[in-house]
């Protein structure tokens, strides 16, 4: 006897599997997600918050627009705080080659109508108060914004519950059982899950999980890393790049920043990873220092490092599998959290009606055919042999 | 990168027999101790509860380092052994390679004095690094005045550096009866030793000697709120309470005191254990989370050993120093053997002197006294008292899981959320409690509310306290700030290859 049965099982209780989950239940499907620690327990709860309109990434651009726009009321929707900030994005440059991308940015918003302009760095001085005097200008986009990534994922999931979605947290997937080319059940730690349709959203275990049902989707997971400071008065409500970090000043006030060389590494589909510790936080709060030399006194209360799931082309993967035929596979590469809403309104299309007017042709699986399994030792991808 | 043999981290008791029976085995043994720490850092209550009573005293940091040395007679004796002992040094990191991360040249510390940090790799690590203030909250704790034992203790021992001048004890046993007669050593007025308990517990000559010296000892009696005026504790209000814990009306007596002493227990620190993976179970006898430790005081990190009260605290120990001391011996000859400084006979030759020696180990369970006064505090004072101050966390907020107030956020779905409702979800997580509510986000780095917070989770979600999970520390284990954390040896290499995001050029670790 399954212990539980749904129209949708979503797989992963991160931020993808939570918005898929949640636009599921509200079209008045009947929703269980299944999540193996807590919800948003890796990177989905231990990213930088940042909102943007992806113009690094043209491709990611219509899906970025479209999350905006969702951002802009999501607090209300959902009943429960994210924190979501709309004051806009800045990107500074310290050197000669970041302006000189800076300006191919702001060229790539300008073809997509995006709002984007250039600021001198007396503008950005007033923007962010405290910020190094060595800035050779920046790019500062409108539209930007942050939210916290903590509560954003536990509104996803209170909401997603208030609307009869069930939530089965500390409950690992073991197994998926196919019968004729579908997925018939979802075999967990906590008992088997019937299921109609299947939202594989396992993040760094995406490539375990396709392996039940005998489908390669490349993902390499990676681990990166943010620190905490302890609050300040507020200063700015801009989410800022630059000197080789990303980050904001929460509501809290506290300075949040992460950045730096990021690692790959293994996970399992049970088992929860280490918790990884390394002296990069040291590096990390050079640079941040080195940006914001007001700030140099505040004190580094904290760290934080989660493990993100980079496919071949550092983009995201939506589409629905061919067999089985009723999973839809989700991972974001590591730019899962500000996209979120629109993934979520991508997913739950392809499990509703089979296809999505947002524009997900570039996240298609069928662009890494020609990937074995043996790829990332092809890339270099593979973790370092462990040393103790 | 420097290279240590053998590191002791902490210059009390415990670490110092430590650094001195290993570098009698022929060891190069280096000891880092914190003290004195920088002031900045005791303004934020870290690494004790100091409740801002330090003299001004503190910021003088060459006499606070005369001050510490010769505190503790056994430093200058492990110099005299030549141990190469570092003061004003903290320990703020303890890095090792794992599944998830595997960039590291080894283990390695990160140390820091007030002006920079700087990372040292380690053979062997012996962990000394005693046991931290146990926060329990009531009204008006958030005030300056509010303070714990252990801060008492560093303040008035290694600092001479405590400004009180009426205290009321919060707590009897030997810490809380201690911490009153060190008090009255130092000519600080004890207001009170107040205890929920009908008969003050601890050593009975200790006890019979405050009594001579006329401290008041209220026995069934708990804190209702301390009163300030400029921040600043003026009176403590305390009450009396029946055989089921409820305050007698009629009975609050308002005692005169700039300081109130939170002596009910004491909580091993083990933020450099947890970094480094060593297995901690609960032990409530213990106070808490403590190592998994075999008979050579060594962790499940076979390079890790731990001693003192780091390894477990009992109020037994307070009186009782042999204990941490030869605890400390015993992970001195064990680390010197595993490093081959002397061989397996002399080794067992020398454990068996020393558990010849016989020690007292008396234990009582501590976590259940430590929530009869969460309880008692909170029905004297109400459940608005702050479990955690930093952030400004109320009880009530943490029970209803409230999302922070500087959110200004109502709504009727969140008022309908609350910590009992997340148990059903899942079993109880404090990380998770964390997230929602910020209780154990703040500048003390969650020292004043991890306990609170736990033994509310276990209450609220009907589970054993044993049962809800460690809190999880990171680094850095101490505040420090950005122009201190400061990678000043990067290089160059480094600095060209940092990336921006993930892209095809990036470099990656290891």
């Amino acid at each position: 006897m399954p212990m539980d049965s749904a129209d949708v099982v979503v797989i992963g209780g991160g931020v993808s599997g939570l918005t898929s989950a949640y636009f599921l239940a509200k079209a008045g499907r009947d929703v269980v997600v299944v999540e193996k620690g807590i919800v948003g327990g890796e990177a989905s709860g231990r990213n930088g918050g940042m909102v943007s309109e992806r113009v690094d990434e043209p491709a990611l651009i219509p899906m970025a627009v479209e999350a905006i726009k969702i951002w802009a009321t999501l607090d209300a929707e959902l009943g429960y705080p994210t924190e979501f900030t709309q004051q806009g994005r800045l990107q500074v440059a310290v050197t000669e080659p970041e302006m000189g991308d800076l300006y191919a940015e702001r060229d790539e918003a300008m073809r997509h109508g995006l709002r984007a302009e250039m600021v001198d760095p007396s503008q950005i001085r007033d923007m962010i108060p405290g910020i190094t005097d060595r800035t050779l200008g920046g790019l500062f986009f409108a539209n930007g914004g942050h939210a916290n990534s903590q509560l954003t994922v536990q509104a996803l999931a209170w909401a997603f519950q208030d609307l009869g979605g069930r939530l089965y947290q500390s409950t690992a997937v073991t197994g998926l059982r196919v019968v004729d080319g579908r997925v018939t059940s979802v075999e967990t730690t906590a008992g088997d899950i019937a299921a109609d349709m299947v939202v594989g959203a396992a993040g760094p275990q995406t490539t375990l999980m396709t392996q039940l049902v005998g489908v390669h989707v490349p993902v390499a997971p990676a681990r990166v890393e943010i620190l905490a400071t302890a609050p300040l008065e507020p200063l700015f409500d801009i989410a800022l790049v630059g000197n080789g970090l990303y980050g904001r000043q929460a509501a809290s006030g506290n300075l949040l920043f992460g950045g730096g060389a990021h690692e790959w590494t293994d996970v399992g589909l049970t088992a929860h990873p280490d918790k990884p510790n390394t002296p990069l936080i040291r590096n990390i709060a050079r640079r941040l220092a080195d940006l914001l030399p007001g700030a140099a006194d505040v004190p580094v209360i904290r760290s934080w490092a989660g493990v993100v799931e980079q496919a071949p082309d550092y983009m995201p993967i939506i589409d629905i599998l061919e067999c089985p035929s009723n999973y839809v596979v989700v991972t974001a590469s590591a730019h899962g959290f500000g996209i979120a809403p629109a993934t979520g309104k991508a997913v739950s299309d392809l499990v509703l009606y089979g296809e999505t007017d947002i524009d997900i042709g570039a996240l298609r699986l069928s662009r890494f055919a020609g990937y074995g399994p043996d790829w990332r030792e092809q890339r270099g991808w593979t973790p370092a042999p462990l040393r103790y | 990168m420097e290279s240590r043999l053998l590191v002791v981290v902490g210059g009390g008791v415990a670490g110092t027999a430590a650094a001195i029976e290993a570098a009698r085995a022929g060891v190069r043994v280096t000891l880092f101790d914190e003290n004195p720490i920088a002031a900045s850092m005791a303004r934020l209550n870290v690494p004790q509860f100091f409740g801002q009573r330090f003299a001004g005293d503190i910021h003088d940091r060459p006499l606070m380092i005369e001050r510490v040395r010769t505190a503790n007679e056994a430093l200058a004796e492990a110099e005299a052994t030549g141990v190469d002992v570092q003061l004003g040094t903290c320990v703020w990191g303890a890095f090792r390679n794992s599944e998830s991360s595997r960039m590291l040249d080894g283990p390695q510390l990160g140390l820091a004095d007030d002006e920079r940090s700087w990372l040292v790799k380690y053979d062997r690590l012996i962990v000394a690094a005693g046991a931290r203030d146990l926060g329990i909250g009531f009204a008006g704790w958030h005030l300056a005045g509010a303070m714990g034992a252990n801060g008492a203790h560093l303040l008035m021992n290694r600092y001479q550096a405590l400004n009180a001048q009426r205290m009321v004890v919060m707590g009897s046993g030997n810490l809380g009866l201690n911490t009153a007669r060190m008090a009255l050593d130092r000519g600080v007025d004890v207001a009170a030793v107040v205890d929920l308990s009908c008969s003050v517990r601890g050593d009975a000559r200790l006890s019979s000697q405050l009594r001579d010296a006329g401290v008041p000892l209220y026995e069934s009696h708990t804190v209702m709120e301390a009163i300030g005026a400029d921040g600043d504790i003026e009176s403590v209000v305390v009450v009396e309470i029946d055989a089921n814990g409820e305050p007698v009306a009629g009975t609050e007596k308002a005692l005169a005191a700039d300081t109130v002493c939170l002596a009910i227990g004491l909580v091993p620190n083990v933020e450099l254990l947890s970094l480094l993976g060593c297995d901690l179970r609960f032990e409530p006898e213990l106070g808490g989370y403590v190592p998994d430790l075999d008979e050579w005081m060594r962790t499940s990190v076979d390079t890790v050993f731990v001693a003192g009260d780091a390894a477990g605290f009992h109020d037994g120990m307070v009186l009782d120093s042999e204990i941490a001391r030869t605890q400390g011996r015993l992970a001195g000859v064990a680390a010197a053997e595993s490093l081959g400084a002397i061989d397996r006979d002399q080794a067992l030759a020398r454990r068996a002197d020393l558990q010849a020696e016989s020690f007292d180990s008396t234990r009582g369970e501590a976590y259940s006294n430590w929530a009869s006064w969460l309880q008692s505090l909170l029905t004297a004072g109400g459940p608005g008292a702050l479990v955690c101050p930093c952030e400004g966390v109320t009880c009530a907020e943490l029970v209803g899981l409230q999302p922070p107030r500087h959110l200004n956020w109502d709504s009727e779905r969140t008022s309908q959320r609350s910590l009992s409702a997340l148990a059903k979800d899942a079993p109880a997580d404090p990380d998770q409690v964390k997230r929602l509510t910020r209780a154990g986000m703040g500048h003390c780095q969650g020292r004043l509310c991890r306990e609170q917070v736990s033994m509310l989770l276990a209450e609220e979600s009907g589970s054993a306290i044993a049962a809800v999970p460690f809190m999880s520390y990171r680094p850095p284990v101490r505040p420090l700030p950005l122009r201190v954390l400061w990678a000043h040896e990067e290089t160059e290499q480094v600095r060209r290859d940092w990336p921006k995001w993930f892209s095809p050029t990036s470099p990656v670790l290891g």
